[in-house]
């Protein structure tokens, strides 16, 4: 009885920020608030009907698996790079440094910097010919001595 | 069993001048030296028994069912031309050893050399005539490598590009004639065709075989009007055309004709085709020859001449002409090629071989004066040298030979062909080796070292005993010879002898020589006439002929292929409309047998998303970043739709290529522009989107047609899944197939796989050296990248990724052969494990630590699906066929184990390699275009950034 009712809970909670979710991208109106509407939904309204598969298949099927944890796992690690990624590009191509709040650190924001010249020992421009793979191992030592 | 040998001796030995040439240029010519004289050896070993008139045949079945054996067969005629070509092959060797410079490539040479003497052989030895076509094209293609030996000079690559087309297209012909002539006598053999010989001449096909093969054979011994490429051919190093141009490739025709003369010969249209063209060749080249200033022009005319000379003895189609054949040939042979060295030796030493720049070497070089003034007074047919008396038999025979009525013809202009030969001849002693010695030679020339005049030097030998003593010396050989060539035992009467008696050939005789000194002696005049009047240069025809075909190519292939997509498309969607058309509305539709399906919710939301998707692609797929989304959902719908028809493996494939072709085609997106331009008008575009529409109309209807019957025979898929466990030892039945009822498929495939795979990473090798990569190299992104390429975020998921999507990789490969996986999925999967690392961190980054090149993963994976391959045929089963057991280890529960699985592995490792290496050659092109590399894993390393204690808000 207990269990039926967690169960219930959890597919409403997930429901409803499904529903919200796909209200709030229909609805807000900037790009970057629209961002957070789906990110909300993806996690938390597909993170409730997994607990409720979850919880149903171990006590009333009797059938514990891992998929559902897995599939959380997996969520909880492409959400958050899908809306990064969404968000630099959103800010690559609409914004201007100037409409961003400043990041109160000695550098600007990171989509902004140009990789090539920031930092001239940090990147190099190779326009040499392809190098084989296995031909040249030093850029390795570099990197990993950091 | 020695004939093979002797035809694959020359084959194999062409790898021999390669690996010897490192001990030097002499160990090189000696090893190869001893490939030709140990075929000679064997070949003369059958020497006596041929000579008593037996035929040593070799036989192997090949492709019996296509009538093409790997015949060979020894009689006369095959010895006369084998010993030829193996025996001059043997002097030209050393000849050349001294001919060649240091600059020029010995092993190369020989290696030519052997390859056309093994075709020659092969084409004198051969008793099947496809086995005799294949050996033909094979001399057309060893000599075109020969004659542009010397690939610096655009003549030598004329001439060759020349004689491959003229003796090329001749050589098509033939097929075209020994097919009929094959079909006719119901045998591709040759010992059968010779046997039915009524059979064939009373055939309608007769007339076009024997054309069809004429034609083939006057190319190849260059009979006019094809004799034009033989002079551009002497742009070939002189070895080269002493060998190939006047003892061997040019006197294959002149084989070939001999070969078939007892099945060919004797009708009138032979006689006037064959006996006329001769003769017109023989009198037309040697007036030619006699106006020719470079020294090799006027002996590859001499040559044409003499070839024309045989070939009108050939004509007459008596048996005696065909004797004097045999014995001219064998004549021409000796002193043709005892003429070449000569002119390859003042070539050597006087730097020129301009005539009009020559003269009064008889006191310069004494030796090679001798040698040159012997074979030149044999080729004019002067006595006590055996030029004359086969030139004394030939006239004999032209003399009571009866053309068109006119006994007057033949008899006439035979001497005027003889006359201007003598006057060549003497044209080639006078105005090179007499006359005064000259200042201003564009080098100081005198007689080479031995090694370079032994071998003419032993020819003019031959010339001067066979012309002493003809019968001792050559008797048996032209008796066996032309015994073979008229196809009985019984020869007519004739007679080697130097004195004939006072017979009209004698006074044909005195007139031609008489008559070549006086033209001689006027030769200045007659040049200046012969200057005026010869406006005609065969190569300027060829050359605008070959042009104005090359146009007429160019127009037709730019007129369907020009390059454009749509046109490629547009061709082919009608092509297939109308074939599909033509097959609904002519052939019979059966009812459908099957009643629809109800369509469920699911099927039916994935459809309105395929449709919407479509519509939307119609109308967006000018911005390409939106089409490239619009493709991926398509794909992810389709691979959903696999899942929910029960095809996990499909779907699972399905779902891997997506990603992998979606992130392929990103990268490539990078260097496009955003937008496809209009670049079509608005009526082109109409007629296309009605193609479009109409095709795939076509489809869905064929689509339907399909689904609503049943198949007209029962299907293969019930014998798969009954054998797949009993047989396979798989539950998973596509695994099965694709691993064992089908592997051999398979291997196909992951070759193709593999191949395409280099050929992207060949071509954009290429293209980055050339004006393409300078371009790129210019090239400026259209509005600057973003920063923070790799951020942090990004690189510690996709490393968390790594181990994980390897596993699963791993878990899918090991459980594929019976639940849905395999090592193409798992290839796949892994792929995009190491393409996520790629992304993250830039793929030079990513590639420095990956320690496996990915051409050699594509061997490997090849290699190991071979091997497994292999090991099946070492335990005595078919290629492919697989084992499988199962075993126990105590802890574990019982498991199977099947060499499928190695089958597997070699698919997975190509899978992986393919992927990558295509994926590196676009990452490639970033590089060249400016892309940074980066040395460190992220752009902003966390501990650089010194982030300043912030209040929290």
């Amino acid at each position: 009885m207990i269990l039926e009712l967690l169960i219930s809970a959890f597919l409403v909670i997930a429901g409803v920020f499904g529903l919200v979710g796909s209200f709030g991208l229909i609805k807000l109106s900037d790009r970057m608030a629209r961002l957070h509407a789906p990110t909300k939904a993806t996690t938390l309204g597909v993170g409730g009907v997994l607990i409720a598969s979850m919880l149903y298949f171990s006590f009333s099927a009797g059938d514990f698996s891992f998929h559902e944890l897995m599939v959380t796992l997996f969520l909880f690690l492409t959400a958050p790079i899908t809306a990064h990624y969404i968000a630099k590009s959103h800010i690559h191509r609409h914004l201007e440094p100037k409409d961003l709040p400043d990041t109160e650190t000695d550098r600007g924001w990171a989509s902004f910097e140009d990789a090539a010249d920031h930092d001239p020992a940090h990147d190099q421009i190779d326009r040499r010919r392809f190098v084989p793979q296995g031909a040249s191992r030093n850029g390795v030592a570099d990197g990993s001595t950091q | 069993m020695t004939l093979f040998l002797i035809v694959l001796l020359p084959f194999v030995g062409a790898l021999v001048p390669a690996l010897t040439i490192r001990a030097g240029r002499d160990v090189c010519a000696a090893a190869t030296g001893l490939i030709s004289v140990t075929a000679l050896g064997l070949l003369l070993a059958q020497a006596p028994a041929v000579m008593q008139g037996e035929v040593v045949h070799a036989r192997l079945d090949w492709l019996p069912w296509l009538g093409l054996n790997a015949n060979f067969f020894l009689d006369g005629l095959g010895l006369l031309f084998a010993g030829l070509i193996l025996g001059i092959g043997v002097l030209i060797i050393l000849y050349a050893r001294f001919y060649l410079s240091k600059t020029d490539s010995m092993a190369h040479f020989y290696t030519y050399l052997l390859l056309f003497q093994g075709a020659m052989v092969g084409i004198v030895l051969s008793d099947n005539i496809l086995m005799l076509l294949i050996f033909w094209e094979l001399t057309s293609l060893s000599s075109f490598l020969l004659i542009g030996y010397w690939r610096h000079l655009p003549e030598g690559r004329q001439g060759a590009r020349m004689a491959l087309a003229v003796t090329g297209m001749g050589g098509l012909a033939m097929i075209g004639g020994m097919l009929i002539l094959g079909d006719i006598a119901g045998s591709y053999d040759i010992s059968v065709i010779l046997e039915n010989r009524d059979a064939i001449q009373a055939s309608p096909l007769y007339v076009p075989a024997l054309l069809l093969i004429l034609l083939g054979c006057f190319t190849k011994s260059a009979q006019f009007p094809f004799h034009f490429w033989l002079p551009h051919a002497m742009a070939a190093p002189t070895p080269v055309s002493a060998y190939l141009h006047s003892a061997t490739m040019v006197k294959a025709g002149l084989f070939l004709m001999a070969r078939l003369w007892p099945v060919l010969s004797g009708t009138e249209i032979w006689f006037y085709l064959v006996a006329t063209t001769g003769l017109v060749t023989m009198v037309v080249a040697a007036l030619i020859a006699l106006f020719k200033d470079d020294l090799k022009g006027l002996l590859a005319f001499s040559t044409v001449s003499h070839l024309g000379f045989i070939t009108m003895l050939l004509g007459f189609g008596t048996p005696i002409a065909a004797v004097v054949a045999v014995f001219h040939i064998i004549n021409h042979a000796t002193f043709k090629c005892a003429l070449f060295m000569p002119a390859g030796i003042i070539d050597h030493e006087a730097h020129t071989r301009d005539i009009k720049r020559l003269g009064g070497l008889r006191r310069l070089m004494p030796v090679t004066f001798v040698i040159a003034a012997i074979a030149s007074l044999s080729m004019a047919g002067v006595p006590l040298l055996n030029g004359f008396i086969s030139k004394e038999m030939m006239l004999e025979e032209a003399s009571h030979t009866v053309w068109l009525g006119s006994d007057l013809f033949v008899p006439v202009l035979a001497p005027v062909g003889a006359l201007f030969s003598v006057a060549y001849s003497f044209r080639y002693i006078g105005h090179v080796f007499f006359g005064p010695v000259r200042t201003d030679y564009p080098a100081k020339p005198h007689d080479p070292g031995f090694g370079m005049w032994i071998a003419p030097a032993f020819l003019v030998t031959l010339v001067v005993l066979i012309g002493v003593a003809s019968d001792a010396m050559v008797g048996d050989l032209v008796a066996t010879t032309s015994r073979a060539v008229i196809g009985s035992s019984e020869l007519p009467y004739y007679s080697l002898k130097i004195w004939h008696g006072v017979t009209p050939a004698l006074f044909m005789s005195i007139i031609a020589i008489v008559g070549g000194l006086v033209l001689l002696s006027a030769h200045r005049p007659l040049e200046r006439l012969w200057r005026a009047i010869s406006v005609f240069e065969a190569k300027a025809v060829f050359d605008a002929v070959v042009e104005s075909i090359a146009a007429v190519g160019r127009r037709l292939t730019d007129g369907l292929h020009d390059g454009s997509m749509s046109r490629y498309a547009g061709v082919f969607f009608v092509t297939v409309l109308a074939a599909g058309g033509l097959a609904y509305f002519g052939g019979a539709v059966g009812a459908p047998t099957r009643d629809p399906l109800p369509i469920a919710v699911v099927p039916a939301i994935g459809w309105l998303l395929l449709v919407i998707c479509t519509g939307c692609m119609i109308a967006y797929h000018r911005n390409r970043f939106l089409a490239l989304v619009l493709m991926g959902v398509i794909g992810v719908i389709v691979s959903i739709g696999f899942a929910y028809l029960s095809a996990p493996d499909l779907a699972l494939t399905q779902l891997s290529v997506e990603v992998v072709t979606i992130i392929l085609l990103l990268l490539a997106l990078n260097f496009l522009p955003r937008e496809t331009p209009r670049e079509s008008s608005q009526g082109k575009r109409l007629r296309d989107a009605a193609i479009g529409v109409v095709g795939g109309l076509g489809v869905g209807g064929l689509v339907y047609l399909m689904l609503m019957s049943d198949f007209a025979q029962p299907t293969i898929s019930a014998f798969h899944l009954e054998n797949s466990k009993t047989g396979g030892g798989g539950t998973n039945v596509v695994n099965v197939i694709l691993v064992d009822f089908r592997s051999f498929d398979t291997f196909g495939e992951i070759i193709v796989l593999g191949i395409a795979a280099l050929v992207i990473y060949a071509v954009t090798e290429t293209v980055l050296r050339g004006e393409t990569g300078r371009r790129l190299a210019r090239w400026m992104p259209p509005e600057p990248g973003a920063g923070d390429r790799h951020p942090l975020m990004m690189v510690v998921a996709t490393r968390v990724m790594m181990p994980i999507a390897i596993m699963v990789g791993v878990f899918i490969f090991l459980r594929g052969h019976n639940e849905p996986g395999g090592g193409f999925i798992a290839g796949l999967i892994v792929a995009i494990a190491l393409v996520m690392q790629y992304m993250a961190s830039g793929f030079a980054w990513a590639e420095a630590r990956q320690r496996f090149p990915y051409h050699r993963m594509i061997a490997a994976g090849v290699l190991i699906a071979a091997l497994t391959g292999i090991g099946a045929m070492i335990a005595g089963r078919p290629f492919l066929t697989s084992a499988f057991g199962y075993f126990q280890i105590p802890p574990m529960e019982e498991f199977e184990l099947a060499t499928a699985m190695a089958f597997d592995v070699g698919v997975f490792l190509t899978v992986v390699g393919a992927v990558m290496l295509s994926l590196e050659s676009l990452s490639r092109i970033a590089r060249h275009a400016g892309e940074t590399v980066n040395l460190e894993p992220m752009d902003v390393m966390p501990e650089e950034t010194e982030t300043p204690e912030k209040e929290t808000q």
